[in-house]
């Protein structure tokens, strides 16, 4: 065991936390005790629990914050390894069923001080307009309660925040302010989306990507190396745990690493704070307001988990919705083999993006939109989607290994409709912390299976348009997941409103990204970082009016 | 034309700014060329044509009379065409890649900055030499008057302007620092302009000139300051040296600048007459 090693003690503590820009550096961290309640206790740093952090400390708020995962810091802890940053991903027990079960780890969950977002693939995308009123505009899904209108003013907050590197224009969609940074240089997988798009006849543009493309105060611009999804050890990348935690402490708020949350305690209809398993035992600390924030999985399971006498069903269940209308992603690709020499791990890896389906609605048999990216697979992803995917084994795969340098994919991002039917459940097993553990239950409909059909169709025509040959599908493969939680304007519809507020107890917040009431076609971070800072900014105007 | 001391400094102002272009594209297409691994043999061409100029600039401005004649005239025909050739390849490497003369093509492609120097360096170089050689014209240019040079001075610095401007945006702005370089010099630019139009040098158009020759030296400093925000600073200064900004690249607004001093003098020498 190392000296210092984040996984087994926790980092943040004696009035200090890492500073995540200098090498063994520390920033002052103010703490609060256990039992005087804080104004909010919030599970996850996440997207939406780092993020509102961040809004809430600024607001004036004392502000906990716990997360189950390490403290890292990147400059030392991420190692140019694949096997060695597997440590990033929640890979706890979760049984999983239905018709198409969901593989769960490193493609759709963290656990760290920032969520997800440390190993997130950087891709920061605004929803297309009228994605936030489906059913009233396009006639399938859910409305959401919140106009995009005010989402675009938050999408600029998180933009300018994360420093976005994207298009001088962006092609798609009503106008938007200029992206912070310009975007990077393509890689030679992002060209051949290009020249596909071009060939196709359909728009393409540099994806809007959050790494810098010059430097900022004290990162980094991005060296291309393409550890992105195994964690950026330069900084380069704009996750939580560098842009909104380190902002969240200097405003005061608390961090508290290595911290699962296994309980909210209620009392006479209102939350008292959280149970807390940290440094081998069990503690409580009060909260005037508690926010799950924990994932779109994690989050039912908490509020699952913390059923009591006065809300049997689990918390903020008077809707039966907790857990159910999960919607994951839709992630099938086309691959294809050309003679350039691609090597499409260089960079990150999205680097080019095509949002044309995402808007077109006309010559679909389906629903909803996606939008597809060129790809960058690292050896040991890209061994297993020729495993998995396309069946390979043995010699065979070591054959189709050796070409790696010269394989070029795009893959999708496909709104999956939600469905009652797709939810997590507790299951009879439990976790290392005696917690019951989820049961996930996923199964796709035909509108998933005709969206798929088109795409990867669209896709593999779009490689054979730059000459790619030997085409293949891979075609199970699911990311990003949503919902379980949804916000809506309809107590009987929905879990929370649409400040995230839960419409059961008043003083219990969701913000993350189970508050989808659907997914839409495009990555959901920046949607997710841009509800939590409207949640951050309805709660100060709430507390200022005197209704929390 | 007087052989007075007058006319040797213009001289040398004109062939020590072509010096220094040289001397940034040198070194700038030295390394930009190296990072492209030399993959089109053309690419060493450069690097030898503004070896030349340096050589034949720096020794006109150590001796601004010398007798040598071909040698000069070879070497600021080869800096222009070179040149000339270079902005026609760095022009078909942009508009070639996917998304054709789009910013991040022009971000990312060929840049226009480095070979327009070396045209810069190669007519600075051939109206130096017409002038020690006590010529009144180059082509249909009448050297002697100070004005052509003038003009040719805020043509320079304009191109000189546009490549920074444009590469400055790719980096957003993030340093105010950075601003500098399209304020200043489009000032110096203009002053210069007038001066040219109305015949008459200005105080004001020195200043400007001689603010913008130390900002292209200060903004080396400032792009080496840049090269050190890459990851592993100086330590990784084989990688950060190629990924950064250009630190031989403001110079070149330096070169533009010194020569333009020469213009301002023999327009001043001429009116004094
Ligand atoms: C490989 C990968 C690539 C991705 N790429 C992109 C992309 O390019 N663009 C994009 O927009 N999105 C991307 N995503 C998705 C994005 O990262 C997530 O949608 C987003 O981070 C989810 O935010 P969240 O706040 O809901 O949860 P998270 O960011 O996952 O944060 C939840 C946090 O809560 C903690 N937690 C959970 N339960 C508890 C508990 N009981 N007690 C204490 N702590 C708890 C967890 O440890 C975790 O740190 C990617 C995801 C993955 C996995
Ligand atoms: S490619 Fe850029 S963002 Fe990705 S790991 Fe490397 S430096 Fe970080």
């Amino acid at each position: 065991m190392a000296i210092d090693d984040p996984q087994r003690e926790p980092r943040a503590g004696a009035g200090r936390a890492p500073d995540v820009m200098r090498p063994g550096g520390w920033v002052p961290m103010r703490e609060y005790r256990e039992d005087e309640a804080v104004d909010f206790a919030i599970v996850g740093t996440g997207a939406g629990g780092g993020t509102l952090a961040c809004k809430l400390a600024e607001a004036g708020f004392s502000v906990v914050a716990f997360d189950a995962g390490p403290y890292w810091r990147p400059l030392e802890d991420f190692a140019s390894d694949e096997c060695e940053q597997q440590k990033l991903y929640w890979t706890d027990d979760r049984i999983v069923d239905g018709d198409h079960p969901l593989k769960m780890g490193a493609n759709n969950s963290g656990r760290s001080v920032g969520g997800s977002t440390v190993h997130f693939a950087m891709v920061s995308l605004r929803f297309r307009p009228e994605h936030f009123r489906t059913r009233s505009t396009l006639g399938y899904g859910v409305d959401w309660p919140i106009d995009w209108r005010e989402m675009w003013r938050y999408y600029d907050e998180v933009e300018r925040t994360l420093h976005i590197s994207g298009p001088v224009r962006y092609p798609w969609g009503p106008d938007r302010g200029r992206y912070p940074l310009r975007a990077h240089p393509l890689n030679a997988a992002a060209e051949y989306l290009a020249r596909g798009a071009e060939a196709l006849g359909i728009d393409w543009t540099e994806t809007p990507i959050a790494t810098l493309s010059a430097p900022v105060g004290r990162s980094h611009p991005c060296v291309y190396r393409g550890f992105c999804v195994t964690g950026c050890s330069t900084n380069a990348k704009q996750s939580v745990l560098v842009t909104w935690l380190p902002r969240a402490l200097k405003a005061g708020a608390e961090i508290r690493d290595l911290a699962m949350v296994g309980r909210v305690e209620t009392k006479n209809g209102r939350c008292t704070g959280v149970h807390y398993h940290r440094e081998g035992a069990w503690r409580f600390q009060k909260a005037r307001n508690v926010v799950v924030a924990g994932y779109a999985i994690e989050t039912p399971r908490l509020l699952l988990n913390s059923a009591n006498q006065e809300f049997p069903e689990g918390l903020a269940n008077s809707s039966g919705l907790v857990g159910k209308n999960l919607m994951t992603q839709l992630n099938q690709a086309a691959w294809g083999q050309v003679d350039d020499e691609v090597r499409s791990y260089k960079g990150p890896p999205s680097l080019a993006i095509s949002e044309h389906w995402n808007y077109t609605d006309a010559g679909k048999d389906y629903h909803g939109g996606w939008s597809y990216m060129s790809q960058g697979p690292l050896p040991q992803v890209w061994a297993k989607s020729l495993a998995g995917g396309r069946g390979l084994w043995g010699q065979a795969l070591i054959d189709e290994m050796a070409r790696n340098n010269h394989s070029v994919g795009l893959k999708m991002v496909g709104e999956v409709l939600p469905y009652e039917r797709n939810r997590v459940t507790l299951a009879d097993e439990t976790d290392q912390y005696g917690l019951r553990i989820p049961r996930i239950t996923f199964s796709m409909g035909p509108n998933e299976q005709a969206m798929i059909d088109h795409a990867v169709d669209f896709m593999d025509r779009s490689l054979e348009a730059t000459g790619a040959r030997e085409r293949w599908k891979e075609m199970d493969d699911t990311a990003h997941l949503n919902g379980t939680a949804r916000m809506g304007d309809d107590p009987a519809t929905s879990v929370v409103d649409a400040d995230c507020r839960s419409w059961d107890i008043p003083n219990l917040w969701i913000c993350d990204g189970s508050v989808f009431p659907t997914v839409g076609g495009v990555n959901p971070s920046l949607t997710i970082q841009a509800i939590a800072c409207r949640t951050g900014d309805r709660i100060a105007e709430m507390s200022r009016k005197g209704e929390l | 034309m007087a052989d007075d001391g007058g006319d040797d400094l213009a001289v040398r102002l004109v062939a020590g700014g072509a010096t220094m272009l040289a001397l940034s594209t040198l070194a700038d297409s030295g390394m930009e060329h190296y990072r492209g691994s030399f993959r089109n043999p053309a690419m060493v061409l450069p690097l030898a044509s503004s070896s030349m100029a340096i050589a034949f600039n720096g020794r006109r401005l150590a001796r601004p009379r010398p007798g040598e004649r071909t040698g000069p005239l070879v070497s600021h025909l080869t800096s222009t065409a070179t040149g000339l050739i270079g902005l026609g390849f760095h022009f078909y490497n942009v508009t070639k890649r996917p998304g054709g003369l789009g910013f991040t093509n022009l971000f990312y492609g060929a840049p226009a900055g480095a070979p327009f120097a070396l045209t810069m360096a190669g007519l600075f170089g051939s109206v130096a030499d017409r002038l020690a050689r006590g010529k009144r014209r180059l082509g249909p240019m009448h050297v002697t008057s100070g004005r052509a040079i003038g003009a040719l001075t805020s043509f320079g610095l304009i191109g000189t302007v546009a490549e920074a401007a444009l590469l400055h945006f790719r980096g957003a702005y993030h340093n105010p620092a950075m601003w500098f370089p399209v304020i200043l010099p489009p000032a110096a630019a203009a002053s210069m302009a007038r001066d040219v139009i109305d015949d008459t040098p200005r105080a004001v158009t020195t200043a400007l000139l001689g603010a913008t020759a130390a900002m292209g030296l200060i903004g080396a400093g400032f792009h080496a300051y840049g090269v050190s925000r890459n990851m592993g600073g100086w330590k990784n200064w084989r990688q950060n040296f190629l990924v950064g900004p250009p630190v031989p690249a403001p110079p070149a607004f330096t070169g533009i600048a010194i020569a333009g001093l020469g213009a301002l003098l023999l327009m001043k020498r001429r009116q004094a007459k």
